[in-house]
Order: structure tokens, then C-alpha cells, then sequence
């Protein structure tokens, strides 16, 4: 049983979302609006009523949103630190609690004096408050599940591209080749190799210093050059990289991985890749790019479904924070990612 | 048997350089109980035809998945030579090939070679015939990236890439590139059929590469054609179009 455990199977726990990341709270605005609008349109009576109600709602609704994601911003650190179910208990208790406050403070505003009803008032916008807590935090939950998939799906393609006979036979025959002339590089082939193997099996879910994805993709890059040789040349443009980056594992690696089998192969006298990481204020830039022959090259579907999961992770884990750009001429591919610059001890 | 004159001449291609120098090792190993001597070896396709018709050999181990120009492609080309040397393909996987060859008995390696399995196909090489052409084409699941031609006693690869129109005269093809004409003798009907993406018929004997059409000229009315002319980049000379296939002037005009 023991070795089941470092290919951990089950899904990614369940988890707040996270506060601070600016594609939560665009989400969480218009979620509220258009929950909003839809009850605007309920009561309205005639389509020039629905702005008016909408007026209404937005008066009470707006100071509580923003005051919420304030607060919710303030706590992230603290909720982090919860089990998901306490978690969801203090944000809508603290959902709750600000609507009543505003709803007080806000005095004349929401109690014109023609009213009296106060006590259903309150109790009437504190069930709202909930339920629409409520419909956000399944919503969330509901998106992390469905993109969590995507990690799950990393570790096995990759897994699946390591066995890949073209690359797990060619890779042997070269070792062999060099067995009995060169015993310590052939070595050094074996121990790369595993190292690759283990980082396909390893658990995905946690985030992995840029350095030590630089260093299997440095790797996987010796152990293509043994079978290579000078066709495959690799221009590391990485001076400027932070080494104490967060980055999702796999990241890069997958993206040499097709630069190489898509771009450099199909050259009769190979090409050059080039990769680049640096630092730009707040953000982490990677470039991968390889020469192309648009013309030679046939379609092949694992490529468009490694990109396609590189994808799907940044969404899970940055949302709109991260992006990710594919650009391909007459005779060259360019993939650009964008991510969050997260510092190791930050987190 | 073990006298020098009968030992088995062996040609190596392979675009991997450790490929090539674990298959050298082998050999070597193989040696001390078959006679046998390696004759050279290639890292491409171009310079494994160009040595191999200076050198002939009785056997080629072949690598299948090379950049520009494949294995199995080689193979066809490699039978125009004038003795055909036995191949042995090899490789690291490729599932449509080997079930192929299972079905035609055609010797195959896989990657990473055991040396008990080469010695078993050098001890059967010496009895192999070369395998047939129709057969090797068969399994190339693409059309050929280039055209074989023989002239004086030479084989030109012609990149199929650079040919803009084919046509029948009598025995032969002629094969047109930008820079000069090469004679060809394959069927031009099995020539359309294998490049249909990159070539349209324009006539009964004659098909031109879609690319490579400038545009449609109204010649003069004779015989059987259509009256309509095609005009081919970087090519003065105008080819007519048959009244059969009038329609192409429409599809590409």
C-alpha cells in the first residue's frame, strides 16, 4: 500500500476560493447583479419599472458586496486556515452580519418612516443575504470540481507521454548505446530518466519552486540530446528568472516536450529552442518557441491536449490572473504563459 | 561460408548517432559467428542512396521514423537500385507499420534490438529476396515526399514538392520542376491516386499541382480540348485543359 500512496488517486479537497484573486471577485459581482437583476424582474410591473427596482436592489445590495469582499479580502489569510465547512459557516455568518449592520447604519435610507415592518425587513434581506452566499459558494465549489479534473489529467498525460513508446524505447536503445563506452554518462541517462518518471507520478496538487521545473526540464532536455545530438539546441534565456518562484509542476516541461517532438524532429538538421522566463512586476512570464514546419508536420492530437491542460489548470488555479497565448507562423510556434508572481515563503 | 568473399555486406541508416553506434556494437558482437562487414552507414535518406549506389550491399538495416523522408519510403527507393539489397527495418514503435509487416513477412527489429534477434535476421537475410515495391507502398499510410528517377545510371530524389505538373508520353512521365524535366516510369494513373491532395487532372495525360496554378488563358479552339489553357508559376509553357475537365477552370479560376 505503500507505494499507492505517492500516486494519490482522490479528488482535491474542497476549498474556499480564494479572495484576493481578481477573477473571484469579478465572478462575485456578477453573480450578485445578475441574481439582482432577476429578482428586478420579478417585481417590476412594465419594462420601465425594472430599472427603478433595480435601483432599489442595488442600494442595499451594493454597500453589503462591497463591504463583504473588503472583509473577505482582509480575512483570506484566517479562512485559508479553516476546514472548508467552518469556512462556509463564517463567510455567511459574516455575509449576514453585514447585512444587518448596513441595513441599521443605513437608517432612513431603508426605513423610509412610511414603514413600519422593520423586524421582517431584516429578517427578509438576511435570508437573501444567505441564500445568495449560498449560491456562490456552490458555484465555486462546483467550478473547482469540474476544473480539478484537469489536474488529475496533468500527471497522467505526462505519465502517458513518458511511456509513450517513440520516446521510452528510443530513450533505452540510446542509453544502451553508450553503456559500454561511456558508463557514467549512461548513468547519468538512468538516474534523468527517473527523475522524470517520479515527477509524472508525483502528487500535483501543490505548487513547485520554478527552479526545480527548470531542472527536469533541463533533464528531459539532456536526455533527448543523447539521442539527438547537436540537432537539438536549447538557447535558455532564464538569467532573469526568479528561482524562488511558485509555479504549477508541469508546466514547462510538457511545453518542451512538443517543442521538441513537433518542432525539432521533423528538421533533417534540427533547430534551436528558445525559453524564456523573467519577472515583469507582479507577473511570471514564460516563452517556449520552436521552429515549425507548418507543411511536414501531421496534426497530432496530444498536442492540443497537453496545451489544453496547461490551460485548464492555470484557470483552477489563477482564473483570469493567468493567461496563456498561442501564436504559429510559416515556420514557428510560440506558446506565452502568464502567471502570478507568488515568492515561496509568501505563501 | 566463413571465407571473406561471402561475408554480408551491411549498410546502417538511422538519423539517431547512438542508434547507429549500438547497431555497430551489435554487429560487431553478431561477427564472430556470422561473417559480415559493415559498408558504411547514413544519417538521412539522400545520403543513404547516394553511398549505397556507389557501394552495393546485400543488406540495409533501417531505421523507420527519420525526419524528411521515412523508412518505408527509402525502401521503395532504394529498390530501383540495380541489385535491391534485402531490408531489415528497425524500430522503436510504430503499430501500423509492424502489423503490416507481420501480414508480408517483412523482417523487422524492434528498439532496444536484442542481439539474438539480429543474428537470427542477418542468418535469414542471405536467403531474403528484396521485398516489392506495390507491397512496400502499401504501407506508407502518406503519399512519398519524393520521386525517384533513374538517369545514366544514377537515382535522383526529386522532392515532390518542386514538381509542378506530371504528364504521359508514350512510355514515359514527364516530371516538370521550375528548372528542368526528368523522365519517370510509374503509371500516371497511380500517380494521381497516391498525391490527390496536391494534384488536379487537367487532361488524359496530364495532372498539375493545385499550388502551383497561375491562372486560365482562352487558347485557340482545336481537336478535343476545352479551348482553356492553364498557366503554371514560373512556367511559360500553357497546358490545356480537355473538355472533360472544363470544370477545373471554374474550381480554381
Amino acid at each position: 500500500m505503500n507505494n499507492l500512496h505517492s500516486i494519490k488517486q482522490n479528488a482535491l479537497p474542497d476549498a474556499l476560493p480564494n479572495f484576493r484573486n481578481l477573477g473571484v471577485t469579478l465572478r462575485i459581482l456578477l453573480i450578485s447583479n445578475g441574481l439582482a437583476l432577476f429578482q428586478a424582474l420579478l417585481q417590476a410591473n412594465g419594462w420601465a419599472d425594472v430599472p427603478l427596482r433595480m435601483m432599489q436592489i442595488a442600494t442595499l445590495l451594493t454597500p453589503v458586496l462591497l463591504t463583504c469582499l473588503l472583509l473577505l479580502w482582509a480575512a483570506q489569510p484566517w479562512l485559508n486556515r479553516l476546514a472548508y465547512w467552518h469556512g462556509v459557516l463564517a463567510v455567511d455568518v459574516l455575509a449576514a452580519a453585514v447585512t444587518l449592520a448596513v441595513y441599521y447604519f443605513g437608517d432612513e435610507l431603508y426605513r423610509p418612516p412610511g414603514r413600519n415592518d422593520g423586524y421582517f425587513d431584516a429578517v427578509r434581506y438576511l435570508l437573501l443575504s444567505i441564500m445568495v452566499c449560498a449560491i456562490l459558494l456552490m458555484y465555486f465549489r462546483w467550478r473547482s470540481q469540474a476544473l480539478s479534473r484537469a489536474l488529475h489529467e496533468a500527471r497522467l498525460q505526462v505519465l502517458r507521454a513518458r511511456i509513450r513508446p517513440h520516446f521510452l524505447f528510443n530513450t533505452i536503445n540510446a542509453v544502451l548505446s553508450i553503456v559500454r563506452t561511456q558508463p557514467r554518462q549512461a548513468e547519468t541517462a538512468l538516474e534523468d530518466m527517473s527523475d522524470l518518471f517520479r515527477m509524472a507520478m508525483a502528487d500535483m496538487q501543490d505548487l513547485v519552486p520554478l527552479r526545480q521545473e527548470i531542472e527536469l526540464s533541463r533533464r528531459y532536455i539532456a536526455l533527448e540530446q543523447l539521442r539527438m545530438g547537436e540537432r537539438l539546441r536549447v538557447d535558455w534565456q532564464i538569467q532573469d528568472a526568479p528561482d524562488d518562484a511558485l509555479i504549477p509542476p508541469l508546466l514547462l516541461q510538457p511545453l518542451l516536450e512538443n517543442a521538441v517532438y513537433h518542432g525539432i524532429e521533423p528538421l533533417p538538421q534540427g533547430g534551436s529552442i528558445t525559453v524564456a522566463l523573467r519577472r515583469s512586476g507582479n507577473e511570471l512570464r514564460a516563452r517556449v518557441e520552436n521552429p515549425y514546419l507548418a507543411r511536414t508536420a501531421a496534426p497530432y492530437p496530444g498536442n492540443h491536449m497537453a496545451l489544453q491542460n496547461i490551460r485548464e489548470r492555470l484557470a483552477l488555479l489563477f482564473d483570469v490572473e493567468a493567461r496563456y497565448k498561442v501564436e504559429s507562423g510559416a515556420d514557428f510556434y510560440r506558446v506565452e504563459i502568464t502567471l502570478p508572481y507568488m515568492k515561496e515563503n509568501a505563501i | 561460408m566463413s571465407t571473406i568473399e561471402l561475408a554480408l555486406r551491411i549498410f546502417i541508416v538511422d538519423d539517431e548517432p547512438p542508434a547507429r553506434s549500438r547497431l555497430r556494437d551489435l554487429l560487431h558482437d553478431c561477427s564472430e559467428q556470422v561473417a559480415l562487414e559493415i559498408v558504411g552507414e547514413a544519417g538521412n535518406g539522400q545520403e543513404a542512396l547516394d553511398k549505397l549506389m556507389e557501394t552495393p550491399v546485400d543488406v540495409v538495416l533501417l531505421d523507420i521514423r527519420m525526419p524528411q523522408m521515412d523508412g518505408v519510403e527509402l525502401a521503395q527507393h532504394l529498390n530501383k537500385l540495380p541489385k535491391p539489397p534485402v531490408i531489415v527495418f528497425t524500430t522503436a514503435y510504430d503499430a501500423y507499420a509492424i502489423k503490416a509487416f507481420e501480414l508480408h513477412a517483412i523482417d523487422y527489429l524492434l528498439k532496444p534490438i536484442r542481439l539474438k534477434r539480429l543474428f537470427e535476421a542477418l542468418t535469414r537475410a542471405r536467403a531474403a529476396v528484396p521485398v516489392q515495391t506495390e507491397v512496400l507502398r502499401d504501407l506508407l499510410p502518406e503519399p512519398r515526399k519524393f520521386l525517384s528517377i533513374h538517369e545514366r545510371g544514377k537515382i535522383h530524389l526529386v522532392p515532390v514538392e518542386q514538381v509542378l505538373f506530371l504528364r504521359a508520353e508514350l512510355k514515359y512521365i514527364t516530371v516538370r520542376t521550375a528548372e528542368r524535366e526528368y523522365l519517370l516510369e510509374e503509371s500516371l494513373t497511380a500517380l494521381e491516386k497516391e498525391f490527390a491532395t496536391r494534384f488536379v487532372r487537367i487532361h488524359r495525360n496530364c495532372i498539375v499541382a493545385k499550388e502551383e496554378i497561375e491562372g486560365f488563358e482562352k487558347g485557340s479552339e482545336e481537336g478535343e480540348g476545352s479551348g482553356w489553357m492553364v498557366k503554371l508559376k514560373g512556367l511559360d509553357e500553357l497546358l490545356a485543359i480537355s473538355r472533360r475537365q472544363q470544370h477545373i477552370v471554374r474550381e480554381f479560376g
